[in-house]
């Protein structure tokens, strides 16, 4: 049964942009599924309308469904999600700053009949363990990160959102940080759900991918799949073999037709 | 000496005020300028218990207080609560109108002779001797309520756990409704604290000098200590009531009593030209806006 | 091919366009010529008061509702020029051409004091500042009152008696005074001021001088209500702060909001309402019966349903009056097609 199931979803920005088009996806509950995407794909936009914070942008799901449970969740306030069991990390302003690491955990409110101890995080993220009185404006991009991470799992979610965990941290400190998550996923049972621009350590750590540009799902498939595609290793990979490329031998239409291939 | 002491009682009365100011800052941004006819509300409130429940004056005060705390509410979510999307200008302007709302309401309802609640409460305001000054008994206990209701907003703020959660909505209230922190109840309480430290404040100065419309001019006086201190910071506003308390004293002392009603706005003036964010506020503060 | 179009610069600077909105303006200043020998004197009392309220109101739209610039302060401006009348004509029983002018230069000056903070602070930082600067101007006052010993306030001998003349005084400087603004919105200082409202960070990209234009902003503006006040003055024949409180700041406030904020009509059209709600409120008191019971607090009535209704419009119709206008205007333009 998955957890998630998003059919056809458009979702339009003041009533004129249309940021995506017709975007499928299904999450199996227990799965940890990764979204990628270059920059202006629609990604984050789709996160946000299964979270239920699409409104603020001046945007709406015009068509299609976001099935959460059972249960359709998309156009509804967000509060609401949250309490079904929905935690977003988001790509920036994801901690308090002013607030102590301890401080940040204990904001988190736990679904009605979750629990989820605030030690387990510091069992996770031992690193925090030594940071608990540190106000959270002073940590490092790596420790927010764990930081922004724990204080999500503290709603006691069952679907876990990540917004583009890798940005700004060194690829070593990612990969720690998707073990970790693969470590969460096995012991909670917390299904996740990865947004990225870093294909390569996505890839290595989700169960299924989806492959998004323009607003579209353009190929989706077991890691395996995926990493064996030829236009994945060229374009997200950065496999093209070290051959300088014009611009007419990647235009759009070329790249359609072997994405459907 | 007594003008140590006359500055004490003033600063007390300005950081019981001071607090509501702040609180409502804190969570959202509003800065409302209907406290002082809150204030005045909450005053009116204890002379209405006070006859209601004369000859129990306790009851009469537990019951003014939690009348304020409702009227806090209610007032969030009868009006704020609509006016939480839109410019904080707009949200301002409504906090005033609600002021000119209620004041007129008051009028109709009470009319406008000064009201002695302490009477009504049949007690007495007796001058006492602290050393070589004298303070009203009234004035002690402002001095003392204003100390006991600030200890228990940093123990609130700091300690418990919806407190830590108010702290967080003031901060990225984006991020506090992603953590499940349901932004309208803490929105309610803030109000409903603010009104309820506001409307203490306006029963104790209705005690000591009497319940008529200037209360609600001390109100407007009140709240350029809460921006000299900082919007955001309940320290602050210690701070910056201390200080406007002072200059306003000396100033009437050695100067001029006429520039009591000046002297805070001067001082505001003076703190907006230099250091916009006040003296323990946050900066962002200043770019939000 | 069909359509209206400007073929020259003349036309293209021209206010009216089209002949039939000639015809209409032109009937509208005759209707409006002949207003003081049709109305009675209550009426003709009312339309002065609307006439010398649309200029302050007009200068407020102008500094708040297209510059952007808040301002609570205006009530301090409108009391510098009448004080600076009042001070001119009891000190050196200055004649009319004199305070008038004298009154604007005031205002001028002030209004660069007010504007001075508006270049480090914004929105509700910059609405205080102004209020404390609202305080002090209001403070100086009476200051001048009880030293000189015009308690009571300040007796002003007006040149013009009959409310008649009023009328057209009034008519005429209201007129200039919209004619002005409305051309100044139209020039560079007018787009500057667009372009700060709009967004600061890009008005400065594209070489405006964000300080000049939210000075010019302050000082134009400050100047028009000083002369507003000066007006007043001369209306009222007397001078004093108590008519200079902070209510007074907000019924301006409220003028451009109930208006429409960002229109010259809305604040016409606020300042209609505005005048004329008490005199509503005391007929619907009258109407209803409870005009006896209430008749020593109708102030306050006047105040409640003020604040009510300022919350209406803040709470339910952003757009004003203007708003309003304009919903129905499209609805009858685009009928029978549905307004999204």
């Amino acid at each position: 049964m998955s957890l998630l199931k998003v059919e056809k979803l458009e979702v339009t920005y003041h009533r004129v942009i249309t940021a995506v088009q017709g975007v499928s996806l299904e999450v199996p509950r227990g799965a940890l599924v990764a979204l990628l995407g270059n920059n202006g794909a629609g990604k984050t936009t789709t996160l946000r309308a299964i979270s239920g914070f699409i409104g603020l942008d001046d945007a709406r799901v015009t068509e299609g469904s976001v099935v959460f449970k059972g249960m359709k969740i998309d156009n509804r306030p967000p509060h609401r999600i949250a309490r079904h069991g929905i935690a977003l990390v988001p790509e920036r302003a994801k901690v308090f700053e002013n607030l102590t690491v301890e401080e940040n955990l204990q904001a988190a409110v736990p679904r009605p009949g979750g629990r989820f101890a605030r030690e387990k995080v510091y069992e996770f993220f031992p690193a925090l363990g030594a940071l608990r009185r540190r106000e959270a404006g002073y940590l490092s991009g790596g420790e927010r990160q764990m930081l922004a991470i724990g204080s999500a799992l503290c709603c006691a979610p069952e679907l876990l959102l990540v917004d583009e965990l890798s940005q700004g941290l060194a690829p070593l400190l990612v990969r720690e940080l998707m073990r970790r998550l693969q470590a969460i996923r096995a012991e909670t049972g917390v299904t996740m759900l990865l947004v990225e621009q870093n294909a390569q350590i996505a890839l290595e750590a989700a169960d299924y991918g989806y492959v998004m540009e323009n607003g579209r799902v353009v190929l989706d498939g077991t890691p395996q799949k995926l990493l064996a595609h030829q236009d994945i290793r060229e374009f997200y990979l950065g496999a093209a073999g070290g051959r300088r490329r014009s611009y007419r031998d990647v235009k759009q239409y070329r790249r359609s037709r072997r994405w459907y291939g | 000496m007594q003008l140590a002491t006359n500055i004490l009682v003033l600063a007390s009365i300005y950081a019981l005020i001071c607090c509501g100011y702040v609180l409502i800052y804190r969570v959202s941004r509003v800065l409302s300028l209907a406290h002082g006819e809150l204030m005045m509300l909450g005053a009116y409130g204890l002379y209405a218990t006070a006859s209601l429940f004369s000859g129990h004056p306790l009851v009469a005060i537990g019951t003014s207080l939690a009348l304020a705390a409702a009227v806090g509410v209610a007032v969030y979510l009868a009006l704020m609560w609509r006016m939480t999307g839109e410019s904080v200008l707009a949200a301002v302007l409504a906090t005033i109108a609600l002021g000119i709302l209620l004041r007129g309401a008051m009028i109709l309802v009470f009319g406008t002779q000064t009201q002695h609640p302490l009477r009504e409460l049949g007690w007495q305001n007796a001058s006492l001797a602290i050393g070589a000054a004298r303070i009203s008994a009234v004035g002690l206990v402002l001095v003392l309520s204003t100390a006991l209701v600030y200890g228990g907003l940093f123990a609130f703020l700091r300690l418990s756990r919806w407190g830590i959660r108010m702290r967080a909505a003031g901060q990225h209230p984006l991020l506090a409704a992603q953590r499940g922190i349901g932004l309208h109840g803490i929105y309610a309480l803030a109000w409903g604290l603010a009104t309820l430290t506001g409307g203490l404040a306006g029963m104790l100065i209705a005690s000591d000098a009497g319940l008529e419309s200037t209360l609600v001019v001390i109100g407007l006086k009140a709240f350029p200590a809460a921006l000299v201190g900082g919007l955001d910071s309940l320290v602050g506003a210690l701070l910056g009531s201390l200080i406007i308390a002072s200059a306003e004293v000396l100033l009437i002392h050695y100067v001029d009593p006429l520039l009591s009603e000046v002297v805070p706005f001067v001082v505001l003036l003076v703190m907006l030209i230099v250091r916009p964010w006040g003296l323990l506020g946050s900066r962002e503060e200043l770019d939000r806006v | 091919m069909s359509g209206y179009y400007r073929t020259n610069y003349l036309e293209d600077v021209a206010l009216l366009d089209t002949r039939a909105q000639k015809a209409w303006f032109a009937l509208f200043i005759v209707l409006l010529l002949a207003v003081p020998f049709a109305v009675g004197p209550l009426w003709l009392d009312l339309a002065n008061q609307i006439l010398l309220g649309s200029i302050g109101a007009v200068a407020l739209m102008l500094l708040t509702g297209f510059a952007g610039q808040i301002s609570l302060g205006h009530a301090g401006l409108l009391a510098a020029g009448a004080f600076t009348t009042g001070i001119l004509f009891k000190e050196l029983a200055a004649p009319f051409w004199v305070t008038l002018p004298a009154s604007a230069a005031v205002g001028a000056a002030l209004g660069l004091v007010f504007g001075l903070p508006s270049l480090r602070l914004r929105g509700l930082y910059l609405a205080v500042s102004t209020l404390a600067l609202h305080f002090i101007v209001i403070h100086a006052g009476a200051e001048y009152e009880t030293k000189r010993g015009y308690s009571t306030g300040i007796l002003v001998d007006s040149p013009l008696t009959d409310a008649r003349h009023w009328y057209f005084a009034l008519l005429a400087a209201s007129t200039l005074t919209i004619l002005f603004s409305l051309n100044l919105l139209r020039s560079r200082t007018g787009r500057a001021w667009r372009a700060i409202h709009g967004r600061e960070a890009v008005a400065e990209a594209l070489g405006i001088s964000v300080q000049r234009a939210k000075l010019s902003a302050f000082v134009i503006s400050s100047a028009l209500t000083a002369v507003a006040g000066c007006l007043f003055a001369y209306f009222r024949g007397f001078v004093s702060v108590e008519a200079f409180s902070l209510y007074l700041t907000i019924q301006y406030v409220a003028m451009i909001i109930v208006g429409g904020m960002g229109s010259i009509l809305g604040a016409v059209l606020g300042t209609i309402f505005v005048v004329l709600f008490p005199h509503a409120i005391d007929a619907l008191m009258a109407a209803s019966g409870l005009g006896e019971r209430l008749s020593s607090v109708v102030f306050a009535v006047n105040y409640a349903a003020f604040g009510l209704v300022m919350i209406f419009f803040l709470v339910l119709e952003p757009q004003g009056l203007v708003g309003i206008w304009r919903r129905v205007r499209d609805w009858f333009l685009l009928w029978p097609f549905k307004q999204r």
